[in-house]
């Protein structure tokens, strides 16, 4: 088969899968606000697309793991890669992504996209063609340290929110301040995931060039056009995703109060960024996941479900692997049956594809939530009581509370007692005044002018009583 | 086959640092608009299928209370003023750092 119609072939399945991960990994970064009402959907999701353009073209590090890192290519007495291999490697992924869509899987499309690489590197090449030291420091360590950083700095910075707007004088906290920050780191989120999973894609076209010669292997920078088509595939993915994933957010998020969401997201952005700096290929749902599990352990009376978060785990562990031997498969298709093979593939990739877009037309909720399932089941693995007994008081905010009470009391009885004596007093100069009036009229001859005294009078003690 | 832990630890620390400075910065704020009288209530959703977390008989009952709160604050209008300052000082130094953040890692900037 001609050389270029299968690189066009290859960059157009990549940019399918950029465009399904954009599609998929809105939920992660715009469900909280627009769950709590801190943006409008519309909005979310049009700044969501917009960061994540912007993102794509901040770094380029994760993507040159990829084209240069994991995968030898050719110079230096390496293995040379062929576009058919990246192409089944890409099929491999997309099935799996797909398959566990349906299944409603916790997943990581961008351990899928790994996982079919590696398998259909190893099948097609040998154990050889896999850079191992590479694969361990920049995709399987990250994998399983990234969502524990980032759990643990959400826990961290959750104590630190709640420590430092408790109230314990019972007046209100102005947590749902932490509403409008989510704004912001969940844009942050959004960009941090441009950083990272469009690179992926930047990663496996330029992987795709360098292999068919039209880059040299020793420059494995991407072009500004992939960097380009990548960045808007992902922006587009997000700006559609976003509009199903809107209409069927699930309630686990509902579980994540404001001020432990934001923590969650800024632990979840800065580990991203910082990640993406240093060419770490992440899975961006993981990383989410373990920050939300986190910040949950972070609020007072919180449990881990092992089940469940078990169940999540075990669904990690399973990505990689799994799409490592799908991606063999078809690796092993195209590799002994050449050009049919690779039909075969083709048909079958795209069979899948199709078969599952109109599964999910006929049951729309069901694929949208298993979409949105992965970091809103996450919120389900921390068991966090709705009534808890208020935080005991630390002995120094106590007796400063008591203090503040008694002098309270004591300004009060103060008042009173001077109230008191005000009309008091009022009273017994009313009564002085009745008197002499009396005395007065007593004197005088006239009666009537006694009389309308005496009432002027008395009208004047009863104001001095009300008081 | 070598495994660059000196990287993991730089992101742990990079990111630990960044998150506690926003969080913190935030949380400071947050913290001196109470005192300074200026108790955030959240707006209730304006759309009907996301999910409201705060109906609006729970707003109305929160925008009560905060100006119950705001009237009974024993602070001068001279302090209050100083801790409303203070409030918008710490959203803008949390900003920053997450602009000087951003600024680190993009290679641009860098030449």
């Amino acid at each position: 088969m001609d050389a270029t119609f299968i690189v066009i072939l290859v960059i157009a399945l990549a940019l399918f899968f950029d465009f399904t991960n954009g599609f998929h990994d809105t939920a992660n970064a715009m469900a909280t606000p627009i769950a709590t009402g801190a943006m409008k959907p519309k909005v979310a999701v049009t700044l969501a697309a917009i960061l994540n353009l912007v993102g794509a073209f901040l770094s380029t590090e994760v993507s040159k793991t990829i084209s240069h890192g994991i995968i030898r290519e050719g110079g230096d007495g390496g293995v040379q890669i062929t576009p058919e291999l990246i192409f089944a490697g890409l099929m491999g992924a997309i099935i799996w992504n797909m398959l566990t869509w349906l299944l409603g899987l916790p997943s990581s499309s961008s351990h899928a996209l790994f996982g079919g690489l590696i398998g259909a590197a190893i099948v097609g090449i040998g154990f050889t063609a896999i850079d191992s030291g590479q694969l361990l420091s920049k995709v399987i360590l990250p994998a399983v340290l990234a969502p524990l950083t980032a759990g643990l700095i959400a826990f961290l910075a959750t104590r630190l929110v709640y420590a430092m707007t408790r109230r314990y004088d019972g007046k209100p906290d102005g947590r749902a301040g932490f509403r409008y920050g989510q704004i912001f780191t969940s844009s942050l989120v959004a960009l941090a995931h441009g950083t990272n999973d469009a690179q992926k894609t930047m990663g496996v076209i330029t992987l795709t060039l360098v292999a068919v010669g039209a880059q040299s292997a020793d420059h494995t920078e991407p072009q500004f056009w992939v960097i380009l088509v990548c960045a808007l595939a992902i922006a587009l993915g997000t700006y559609v995703g976003g509009w199903r994933i809107i209409a069927t957010l699930g309630t686990g998020l509902t579980e994540v109060k404001p001020a432990q969401g934001f923590a969650a997201e800024t632990s979840t952005a800065a580990t991203i960024l910082a990640s993406s700096h240093l060419g770490f290929a992440l899975s961006t749902t993981q990383v989410a996941s373990g920050s939300v599990i986190g910040s949950g352990l972070g609020r007072r009376g919180s449990k881990v479900k092992w089940g469940t978060a078990g169940r999540i785990a075990l669904g990690w562990l399973m990505t990689l692997p799994a799409a490592a031997i799908v991606g063999g498969l078809a690796a092993w298709v195209a590799h002994n049956f050449g050009t049919v093979g690779l039909i075969i593939d083709a048909i079958v990739g795209f069979g899948a594809v199709l078969f599952i877009y109109l599964w999910s037309r006929r049951s729309k909720t069901d694929f949208v939530e298993a979409a949105v399932a992965d970091v809103a089941e996450s919120a389900f693995a921390v068991d966090i009581p709705e009534e808890i007994e208020p935080k005991p008081i630390p002995a120094r905010i106590e007796a400063r509370l008591e203090a503040q009470a008694e002098a309270k009391a004591e300004a009060k009885a103060e008042a009173k007692a001077e109230a008191k004596a005000e009309s008091q007093a009022a009273k017994n100069e009313a009564a002085a005044k009745a008197e002499a009036a009396a005395k007065a009229a007593a004197a005088a001859p006239s009666e009537e002018t006694a009389r309308s005294e005496a009432a002027g009078t008395e009208s004047e003690s009863n104001e001095g009583d009300k008081r | 086959m070598s495994v660059d832990w000196i990287a993991f630890i730089t992101v742990f620390v990079a990111a630990l640092t960044g998150t506690i400075l926003v969080v913190a910065l935030y949380a400071m704020g947050v913290r001196l608009l109470v005192t300074a009288g200026r108790v955030p209530v959240a707006l209730p959703a304006e759309f009907t299928d996301a999910i409201t977390v705060l109906s609006k008989a729970e707003i109305k009952q929160a925008s009560k209370r905060a100006a119950k709160a705001a009237k009974k604050n024993p602070l001068t209008p001279a302090q209050k003023g100083l801790a409303r300052a203070g409030a918008y000082a710490c959203f803008a130094l949390c900003a920053a750092a997450v602009l000087a953040g951003i600024y680190l890692i993009v290679p641009f900037f860098h030449g």
